[in-house]
C-alpha cells in the first residue's frame, strides 16, 4: 500500500469523504500517519525535502478531514464561530483585554502592500532555529547534526562499499540534505542583510531626528539670546527708573508736600515704576543724551552658557569670516559665541559679535600694531608694538545685538545701522560705536609690548626691554618691574649656574619675541622667554622661584591650570610640566614651529605654522587636525597659515595670515 | 507566499527551554527589537499550549502587523492561526478569509479555512447535542412525570 503512487492517490481521497467516514476515525488516522511515515521514508530521499512536511501535513490534514462528515460541515457552516467564543469574547474580562491589544482595526487590514520579501518570517524563523522546528523524526535531526560536521560526513562514507544502491540513496540524501542546509543559510544570509538594512533605516531616522533637534535647539539658543538681550534692555531700564525714584524720593525729602506720591512709586512693582518712568518727562531725553554717564556697565555678558556647538561634529566649521585685510597678530573671544577681538599688522582692532559674525567696532588709540591682548568679562586689555598697553570696557559699546528698535534709540549715531544684513561681510561698524571703551593707558615700557595676561586687578605685561612689569588695574600703576635678565644673572650668582641667559643657537631667535608669553595667577607668574626657558615668578617677592628648562627654542606660547603647564616653542615642541614636580609630564613636537597654543579641559590645541590647527585630544591622547585645510584642499584651495589659535569649551577660533578668522568647534 | 507553516506546525508546542532562549533573545533586543526576533518569540508563543502564552504571541503578532506593513500579508496568516488556537474562530475568520481573498491559491491558508469550519462545526454540534441532549432528557423525565401523574390519577 505505501508504493510511491499514493501520492497520486490522496487528492481523490476527499471525494471518498461519505464512503470513508463509516471507517473509524482512529483506523484512518493511524492509516494517515503510516502513510505519512512510509512516505517520507520512501520518497523523502528522492523527491524534494520541502514537500516532505507539506506533504506529512497534508495526509494528517486528510485524515482530520475525513474525520468530520460533510454533512455535519454542511450544517454549521454560517455559523461564523462558536458558542464557546462568542461566550468568552463577551463575559471573560481577560480575554476581552487581551483581544482588544490584538485586535488589528480595519483601516490597518485594508492596507496591505505585496510583500516584497525573499523570504517569509517562518523561515526565517526555522533557519535562525532549526533545531525547533523539525518534523519531529529523529532521524531528520541526525541528518542535519550530521551535516553541520560536514567532515565527519565524509569520513563517515567509506564504512559502505561504494557502488551499491544503499550507498547511492545514501549520497543522494546527503546532498539533499546538504542542498537544504544550504538553502537555509541563504535564508538566513537575506535576513541578516534584511536586518542590517532595517538598522540603517532606523540610523537614517536617527540622523534626521538629530539634524531637527539640532535646528530646535539653535532656535531656542537664537530664542534665549533676544530674550537675554530684552533681559538687558528691562534691567537697565529699571534701574534707571529706580534711579528716578530715588532721585524723586530725595526731592520729596526736601519738599515734604510730595512725600506721598514717591512713597508711591516706591511700593510699585518693577513693572510699574517702570511704566512711571516712561511717564516721566525727560527720562527718555536723559537717557539717549547721556547713555554711559548715568548708567552702569551694562553687562554683555550672557546668562546662559551656549550648548549648540557641543553637538556639532568635531572639526566642523561655524564661521568664517574676513576680519583683516592683513595677517591676524592675536586675538581673544571670552566665550562661545561671545564677544571676539582681533588685531592684524595693519595697527586696527576690531571686536566682534561671534554669534551674529559681524564687526560691532574698531578700537582705535594704538600707535602700532597689537602684538597682544586678552578679553576678560567685558575688559579688553590691548598691548602693543607702541609700548603701551590700553584698558577697553567692552560692555560700553553701542551696539546692539539684535538691532531692535530700543537699541536704535539708544545709539547717538544712527549711520550704522547697516547691519541688518549680516550676509554682506565686512559690513563696516559704525564710526564712533567704540567711542566709551577705553578706559586708561599704561605706559611704562620702553619698547613694544609682546605679551600680557591680566587676572582680576593685575596684569602683567613683557616687553622687548626684557622686562616684565606688574600692573594694579584699579589703580591704572605700575607695581613692579621684573628685569629678566638680571634674575638669571641673579640665579646664577645663587645657585651654580643652573639658571643663566642661554644664547639658543637657531636662526629664528632674532626675530623670535623676547619674552613670548606670559601667565599671572594671584602671585604667581610664569613666562616664557626666547631663550627657551619658562620662569616661574613669585609676585610678592620678584623673584624667581623657578626655571623650567627644556624648549631649544624661544617660548611663544603658554598656559597653565592647577596642575599642568603648557608651552609652545619655536622648537617645533609642546611640553606639558608637572607644576608641582617642575618635571616634563608629556610632550610631543609638530613639523614646524608652533606660534600659538591654548588648551581647555580636553584639547590642546596649537597653530604650527600650517593651515590647519593641530588638535591633542588629552581625552582620548588623539592628535587631529581641524580648519580649512582640511575641507579646502579639496576644493583645490590653499586657505592662509594659520597664526593664532584660542579654544573655550571646544569652541575655537583660529586667526591666518592673511586676515581670516575661522570658528570652528572641537 | 509558498513558505508558511501548516496549523499543524502550530500544534506541536516547543520546550520550555526553547521558548527560554526565544524569549531571552527578544528580550536582548529590548526596545528596538528586529522583526525578526519578535516573530520567533511570537511564534514559539503561539505554539504553546498554555493559553496566556498564546495570548501574549497573538500581541506580538499583532504588534508586528502594525509596525512593519511589508510583513502585514503574511502576518494575516500568523494572526488568523493565533487566533484559531485561541478559539477566537470570529477573528481567525477575519483575517484568514482577507488573506485568501489576496490569495486564493494559498494552500496553508485554504486548510486553515477549512480547520476553522471544522472547528465551528464540531462545537456547534456539540452545543447542539447538549442543547438536544438536555431537551430529550427534560422531555424524558417530563414524560415519566406526566406518566405518573397520570398512573396517581
Amino acid at each position: 500500500m505505501a508504493d510511491p503512487g499514493q501520492k497520486d492517490d490522496f487528492p481523490d481521497l476527499s471525494s471518498f469523504d461519505d464512503d470513508v467516514s463509516v471507517i473509524s476515525t482512529k483506523g484512518l488516522e493511524a492509516f494517515g500517519r503510516k502513510v505519512t511515515s512510509t512516505a517520507s521514508h520512501l520518497i523523502g530521499p528522492i523527491t524534494d525535502p520541502t514537500s516532505n512536511p507539506r506533504y506529512a501535513s497534508a495526509m494528517s490534514e486528510v485524515s482530520r478531514q475525513l474525520r468530520k462528515p460533510a454533512l455535519q460541515r454542511g450544517v454549521f457552516a454560517m455559523a461564523r464561530t462558536t458558542p464557546t467564543d462568542l461566550v468568552r469574547s463577551r463575559l471573560s474580562t481577560t480575554e476581552i483585554h487581551s483581544r482588544a491589544l490584538a485586535y488589528v482595526p480595519d483601516e490597518l487590514l485594508r492596507q496591505i502592500p505585496e510583500g516584497d520579501h525573499s523570504y517569509s518570517l517562518f523561515q526565517g524563523f526555522q533557519a535562525s532555529f532549526p533545531e525547533f522546528t523539525d518534523d519531529g523524526s529523529g532521524k531528520s535531526k541526525k541528518h542535519r547534526r550530521r551535516v553541520s560536521r560536514g567532515r565527519r560526513l565524509l569520513e563517515e562514507r567509506p564504512t559502505t562499499p561504494d557502488g551499491t544502491p544503499e550507498s547511492v540513496m545514501r549520497i543522494k540524501q546527503e546532498k539533499t540534505n546538504m542542498m537544504h542546509s544550504l538553502e537555509m543559510l541563504g535564508i538566513r544570509k537575506n535576513m541578516t542583510s534584511a536586518e542590517i538594512r532595517e538598522i540603517d533605516a532606523k540610523l537614517e531616522n536617527l540622523v534626521g531626528m538629530r539634524k531637527i533637534l539640532l535646528e530646535r535647539l539653535a532656535n531656542l539658543e537664537k530664542d534665549e539670546a533676544l530674550l537675554e538681550h530684552d533681559i538687558i534692555d528691562v534691567e537697565s531700564r529699571l534701574e534707571e527708573a529706580q534711579d528716578m525714584v530715588a532721585e524723586a524720593e530725595s526731592v520729596a525729602l526736601q519738599t515734604p508736600n510730595k512725600s506721598e506720591d514717591a512713597s508711591g512709586d516706591e511700593s510699585a512693582p518693577g513693572f510699574m515704576s517702570q511704566s512711571i518712568y516712561d511717564k516721566l518727562p525727560g527720562a527718555a531725553g536723559s537717557g539717549t543724551s547721556t547713555p554711559s554717564s548715568k548708567r552702569k556697565p551694562r553687562s554683555i555678558r550672557k546668562k546662559s552658557a551656549p550648548i549648540l556647538h557641543e553637538h556639532f561634529k568635531p572639526g566642523s566649521m561655524i564661521r568664517s569670516m574676513r576680519a583683516h585685510p592683513d595677517s591676524i597678530t592675536a586675538l581673544d573671544f571670552d566665550a562661545p559665541f561671545g564677544l571676539m577681538v582681533t588685531s592684524a599688522i595693519d595697527d586696527s582692532v576690531r571686536v566682534w559679535d561671534l554669534n551674529a559674525g559681524r564687526c560691532i567696532g574698531l578700537l582705535d588709540g594704538h600707535t602700532a600694531s597689537v602684538r597682544a591682548l586678552q578679553v576678560e568679562d567685558n575688559f579688553l586689555a590691548t598691548g602693543s608694538a607702541d609700548a603701551t598697553i590700553r584698558l577697553w570696557d567692552l560692555s560700553k559699546a553701542h551696539y546692539d545685538p539684535q538691532g531692535s528698535g530700543f537699541g536704535k534709540d539708544e545709539e547717538e549715531d544712527d549711520d550704522g545701522i547697516a547691519f541688518e544684513n549680516p550676509d554682506d561681510l565686512p559690513v563696516d561698524p559704525p564710526a564712533g560705536s567704540m567711542s566709551d571703551c577705553p578706559l586708561f593707558t599704561l605706559q611704562a615700557h620702553l619698547d613694544e609690548i609682546t605679551a600680557l595676561h591680566f587676572r582680576g586687578n593685575v596684569l602683567v605685561s613683557g616687553s622687548a626691554d626684557k622686562t616684565l612689569r606688574q600692573w594694579d588695574l584699579e589703580k591704572g600703576r605700575c607695581v613692579q618691574t621684573l628685569d629678566v635678565m638680571w634674575a638669571a644673572a641673579q640665579a646664577t650668582a645663587l645657585s651654580s649656574g643652573g639658571d643663566t641667559w642661554r644664547q639658543t643657537n637657531r636662526p629664528s631667535d632674532a626675530s623670535a619675541d623676547f619674552v613670548g608669553a606670559l601667565q599671572v595667577f594671584e602671585s604667581a607668574l610664569a613666562c616664557g622667554t626666547a631663550d627657551g626657558m619658562v620662569r616661574l615668578w613669585d609676585l610678592r617677592s620678584g623673584q624667581v622661584h623657578r626655571s623650567l628648562v627644556g624648549h631649544t627654542g624661544p617660548v611663544t606660547c603658554l598656559q597653565f591650570d592647577d596642575v599642568h603647564l603648557v608651552t609652545g616653542s619655536l622648537d617645533r615642541s609642546i611640553r606639558i610640566w608637572d607644576l608641582r614636580t617642575g618635571s616634563i609630564y608629556d610632550a610631543y613636537a609638530y613639523d614646524n614651529p608652533i606660534t600659538s597654543m591654548m588648551f581647555d579641559q580636553r584639547r590642546i590645541v596649537s597653530a604650527a605654522g600650517e593651515d590647519v590647527v593641530k588638535v591633542y585630544d588629552k581625552v582620548e591622547g588623539r592628535h587631529w587636525d581641524c580648519g580649512a585645510g582640511i575641507s579646502e584642499a579639496d576644493e583645490g584651495k590653499s586657505p592662509a597659515i594659520v597664526e593664532r589659535v584660542r579654544i573655550r569649551d571646544g569652541y575655537m577660533v583660529e586667526g591666518r595670515r592673511d586676515g581670516i578668522v575661522g570658528v570652528w568647534t572641537c | 507566499m509558498t513558505q508558511l507553516p501548516y496549523a499543524i506546525d502550530a500544534e506541536t508546542p516547543l520546550s520550555p527551554s526553547e521558548l527560554a532562549v526565544l524569549r531571552a533573545q527578544y528580550e536582548k533586543e529590548g526596545e528596538m527589537v528586529g522583526v525578526q526576533t519578535k516573530f520567533n518569540y511570537a511564534w514559539g508563543l503561539v505554539k504553546s499550549n498554555v493559553r496566556t502564552e498564546q495570548h501574549l504571541g497573538v500581541m506580538l503578532l499583532s504588534e508586528i502587523f502594525r509596525t512593519s506593513p511589508e510583513r502585514r500579508r503574511e502576518c494575516l496568516y500568523y494572526l488568523a492561526l493565533g487566533n484559531y488556537k485561541l478559539g477566537n474562530y470570529g477573528e481567525a475568520r477575519r483575517y484568514n478569509d482577507l488573506l485568501l481573498e489576496k490569495e486564493p491559491a494559498n494552500l496553508q491558508s485554504s486548510n486553515l479555512r477549512v480547520l476553522i469550519d471544522d472547528k465551528v462545526a464540531k462545537e456547534g454540534l456539540m452545543g447542539v447535542a447538549i442543547v438536544s441532549g438536555v431537551a430529550v432528557a427534560a422531555g424524558i423525565i417530563g414524560g415519566v412525570l406526566l406518566r405518573n401523574l397520570g398512573r396517581k390519577r
